[in-house]
């Protein structure tokens, strides 16, 4: 693999992108800090904004309160009939996904770029978090867009496996009946997914670490790293612990959380603040993941020039 | 790579598909279950009118019945009959143009006819004394789910006729109640059965209604006696006792049916059913209540067999005891649920089927299961017109099903009781159905008069069961019951209307219930209670100026200080037609509470209340037992001062489950 001479530099596999990982985490604790604080910011803003429409509709009827502390009957009554409080609470999530991608273009490049040119002090950290992540941001929004199409056959093959199963779930009687079908319907999309995400990844590392010597096309990089994502199934393996390093972090948390209801506002402000550090966690293994696959992504061969560089420039 | 894809792909689709029954198995031929069709035998509960013997043969290849068929039918009216009407149900799935396919826009309970299932009955033969009548049968209404036959010769008041069929019937692909799936066959309202007179003596006239989507049925009672031939494999399951079971040519069993005082007769065939038994104890012996079930619904036999004897014991000790002595209880298998599921007939009924998302403590299985069993109170005893009061038995059974349920599973779970949720039946049923104030017709209407399925099982099921449960809290749960047992004990094995329970009802509780029947049964609407004010002040000595001249004084805050006691008003509506007393509960400060009673049956749409209290009004809580089950209770618990915290932490939880989407799509 790798056309380059210096495409294998240091880099053994597994392990390798999971030690990178870790020492991208040591070193930029304070970035990963940084981007955290706009997630929690955006998710508080939601929350209050939430509490707000909630409070408005709810906050003289103690038929919320019963339903908030799990009474069935009040959940069923308090979602039927203010259903225009639900929509609006809806609206506020989706406004703050929405929100939160768009700003991910911008962190996501500038984390990229931070742990791609590994600056030594603080100012510089910043200086170069901001220049890779506004240099790459309208790149990154393309790729959105050339996603898209992988995107839709995700669906196409959920619906397809789904639709092949269903009278099996329909009709299902025990739980064993279940697995079948459902892994069926679920497996294949899944690693198409993850495919297609990993894809995307390692088209923004390319981005990144391209972006000023070679101003590589986003479509090009996202058809290139479709090869190299396909040819190197490490990309996936080392992916996918992310995700169930992220998984088992989430499970862990419910399970531990599991019975301890908290009640009141303090009881509201403990919960945002102890599901705040489990967000910390799991952003922790994103920047860890996109440390290794900076590392892995210097391998890579080179794009093809599109724009006036030093030849040997790699990152 | 490939390779291993494609055969993990292939194990999986393997995996993930085909339950197989294996090859059906010639079965040992049933013992005959020996005993009386009556418990402890007995003479006849009713008048026993409408009586008919069967011979049937089921191809289960082509899923049609050849059978023949004998009617006896006794005029117990007092006017003479020249006409029989008949009832040739099967015939709603012809085709497109029937009323029922029309009316139900092809569909009933969610589910399509299969095209290409189409169900019918067709007369080969109709004799009356020997004579050949088939070409004078013609059907009536503009639909072929009624046929009439002029006779040749009048029934005379007191008369009995002998008519003889020989008829064809195809069985649909399951739907609406009726019909196979594969190698299950539900056979239900698959024979010509005649009509009812209903009216007063001398003018008594026939009812049989075409078979429209909203529409049940009206029988006449009777005795049945059906041979039922079908192949050695097959399981057989029948209204009333097995009297007989034969081998017969061809690798064909014929099993033999009586049954006494039942207006219906449904049958069950399949090849791989099972059979678990249980015993109901009734105040007067045992019931059997059998579940016949495919193996793999095995788990879920057992709860329809908990709740099949659970519901034969209640409803016997709280209404009329099971006269037969044995009930089956039919669990289709799931791909036929939709259609065969959820229907009663006497002596047999079907489950609403068996799914994994039905885990344990997710009681739907056994509420529908208790409502089918309930019908043969409410319909198989107490057996009212279906196309005309369908309230009269559904929405009376489901009022009884909600207490059932809560006296099996206890008040609070009865409904749900998984995963830490719980919830009461009653209480689920109100939350989920349409607010009763939206229907635009009332309760007591036509079947098929409503103006689309939904409203008609709105007002019929729902609104019905939460008006019952209304009036029984009004007057007393203890007065209630005893008025309904004297109901159905007055009324079993005859055809009651509305205006018989009513009566009833009125001499039992001692009272006219007209304040309550009219708006609630026979008008639109509900109880639409609202908290239109609530609020205190702080009481003080008047203040302004008093008085002219010499004597005028002006009393400034200074002089009429407040006196540290509140003035607390709260002004309550009622905008519904249904107007019921209702208890009204105000929390104070302080934690006290008092309960005042707004009894406005009569007495205008709103009513205020003023307390004086040395503190002030915190809550005011409209009905706070639930006992108005026919109001939506929402706003029924104010809180005079907003708060926040609960809002909060709603919201902190779906701001968590926000930043974990969020963190699914960014870094």
């Amino acid at each position: 693999m790798g056309s380059t001479g210096m495409s294998m530099r240091g880099l053994g596999g597994l392990g390798d992108m999971i030690g990178a990982g870790l020492r991208g985490l040591s070193r930029y604790t304070g970035t990963l800090f940084a981007v955290f604080v706009v997630q929690s910011l955006i998710a508080a803003a939601c929350m209050i904004g939430i509490a707000l429409v909630l409070a408005q509709a709810f906050s003289h009827l103690p038929l919320f309160d019963e339903a908030v502390d799990g009474q069935l009957v009040a959940v069923i009554w308090v979602v039927r009939h203010a259903r225009g409080t639900f929509v609006a609470v809806g609206g506020i999530v989706f406004a703050a996904i929405v929100l939160w991608q768009l700003a991910a273009w911008f962190l996501a490049g500038g984390l990229y770029g931070v742990l791609a040119e590994r600056p030594e002090s603080r100012g510089e950290t910043a200086r170069c978090f901001g220049a890779s992540g506004a240099a790459t941001y309208l790149a990154y929004a393309r790729l959105a867009v050339c996603s898209l199409p992988a995107w839709a056959l995700v669906l196409t093959v959920f619906g397809a496996c789904l639709g092949m199963v269903a009278p099996r779930l329909e009709y299902a009687l025990a739980v064993t009946d279940l697995i079948g079908p459902l892994a069926f319907a679920f497996v294949p999309a899944l690693a198409l997914l993850h495919f297609f995400w990993t894809v995307s990844d390692y088209a923004r590392v390319e981005l990144t670490l391209r972006h000023d010597t070679h101003d590589p096309g986003v479509l090009a990089t996202y058809l290139r790293s479709l090869v190299f994502v396909a040819k190197r199934p490490l990309t996936l393996v080392h992916g996918g612990l992310g995700w169930v390093f992220f998984l088992l972090v989430t499970i862990a948390y419910a399970y531990l959380s599991q019975g301890r209801a908290m009640y009141g506002a303090e009881g509201a402000i403990t919960l945002f603040v102890a599901r705040q550090g489990v967000a910390l966690l799991r952003m922790a293994i994103h920047v860890a993941v996109m440390a290794g696959q900076i590392e892995l992504g210097r391998t890579r061969p080179l794009p093809p020039r599109h724009a006036e560089a030093p030849a040997d420039a790699t990152s | 790579m490939a390779r291993t894809a494609v055969v993990v792909a292939v194990c999986s689709f393997a995996l993930a598909c085909g339950r197989d029954h294996g090859t059906p198995r010639v079965r040992p031929l049933p013992v005959a279950d020996g005993s009386p069709a009556l418990r402890g035998g007995g003479a006849p509960r009713s008048p026993r009118s409408a009586s008919y013997k069967i011979d049937a043969r089921l191809d289960v290849v082509r899923h049609e019945i050849t059978a023949t068929q004998t009617l006896t039918w006794i005029n117990t009216g007092e006017s003479a009959v020249d006409t029989l009407p008949f009832h040739l149900y099967l015939n709603a799935f012809k085709n497109e143009s029937t009323l029922f396919m029309r009316s139900g826009r092809g569909g009933m309970r969610g589910e399509e006819a299969s095209p290409g299932g189409w169900g019918w009955i067709r007369v080969d033969s109709v004799q009356v004394a020997g004579a050949e009548l088939a070409s004078t049968l013609a059907f009536a209404g503009g639909d072929e789910t009624v046929a009439t036959l002029p006779l040749p010769t009048a029934v005379p008041p007191g008369g009995t006729i002998d008519v003889a069929f020989k008829f064809t019937a195809q069985l649909p692909e399951v739907f609406a109640r009726t019909g196979y799936k594969g190698e299950f066959h539900m056979v239900g309202q698959w024979f010509p059965k005649i009509g009812v007179r209903t009216g007063p003596p001398g003018a008594e006239r026939w009812e049989c209604e075409p078979f429209h989507v909203n529409t049940e049925f009206f029988a006449d009672f009777g005795v049945y006696d059906v041979a039922i031939t079908v192949p050695n494999t097959y399981v057989v399951a029948a209204t009333g006792v097995l009297a007989a079971a034969t081998e017969a040519p061809g690798g064909t069993r014929t099993f033999t049916y009586h049954a006494e005082d039942v207006h219906d007769f449904a049958w069950m065939a399949d090849p791989y059913m099972d059979v678990m038994s249980g015993q109901a104890k009734v105040e007067d012996g045992t019931v059997e209540v059998r579940v016949v079930y495919r193996p793999a619904q095995k788990e879920f036999a057992r709860r329809h067999l908990e709740a099949g004897v659970g519901a034969i014991e209640k409803f016997s000790a709280w209404f009329v005891p099971y006269p037969w002595p044995i009930i089956t209880i039919i669990d289709p298998p799931p791909d036929a649920a939709m259609g065969a599921g959820g229907m009663e007939y006497p002596t047999l009924v079907t489950t609403g089927g068996d799914t994994v998302f039905a885990r344990p403590g997710l009681r739907l299985p056994e509420y529908v299961t208790v409502h089918e069993v309930g019908h043969n109170w409410f319909q198989g005893m107490l057996a009212s017109n279906e196309a005309v009061e369908a309230w009269l038995d559904e929405g009376v059974n489901e009022w009884a099903d909600a207490k059932v349920m809560a006296d099996l599973y206890g008040a609070r779970a009865s409904g749900v009781d998984w995963m830490g949720w719980q919830a009461e039946v009653g209480a689920l049923r109100r939350a989920v159905g349409t607010d009763p104030s939206s229907l635009p017709v009332p309760i007591a209407a036509a079947a098929y008069a409503f103006v689309d399925s939904s409203a008609y099982a709105s007002a019929t099921y729902d609104k019905t069961a939460r008006a019952l449960a209304t009036l029984e809290q009004t007057v007393g749960p203890a007065k209630f019951a005893a008025a309904m047992k004297a109901y159905t004990r007055a009324w079993a094995f005859k055809h009651p209307t509305g205006r018989d329970l009513f009566d009833v009802l009125s001499r039992e509780l001692g009272e006219d219930l007209t304040w309550f029947v009219r708006p609630a049964f026979q008008e639109v609407g509900g109880i639409e209670l609202a908290i239109r004010n609530a609020a205190c002040r702080l009481v003080h000595p008047p203040r302004g100026v008093f008085g002219e001249g010499a004597s005028r004084t002006i009393v400034t805050e200074t002089e009429a200080p407040e006196t540290g006691s509140y003035i607390c008003e709260v002004v309550v509506t009622n905008t519904g037609s249904v107007h019921a007393p209702v208890d009204i509960e105000l929390e104070f400060a302080d934690g006290s509470t008092q309960r005042v009673r707004w009894d406005d049956r009569g007495r205008g749409t709103w009513e205020r209340f003023v307390i004086e209290r040395s503190t002030p009004l915190v809550e005011v809580w409209l009905d706070p037992e639930n006992k108005l089950a026919l109001a939506t209770p929402v706003t029924h618990r104010y809180r005079l001062d907003g708060d926040g915290s609960a809002a909060l932490r709603a919201a902190a939880w779906v701001s968590s489950v926000t930043q974990t989407l969020m963190q699914i799509v960014g870094p």
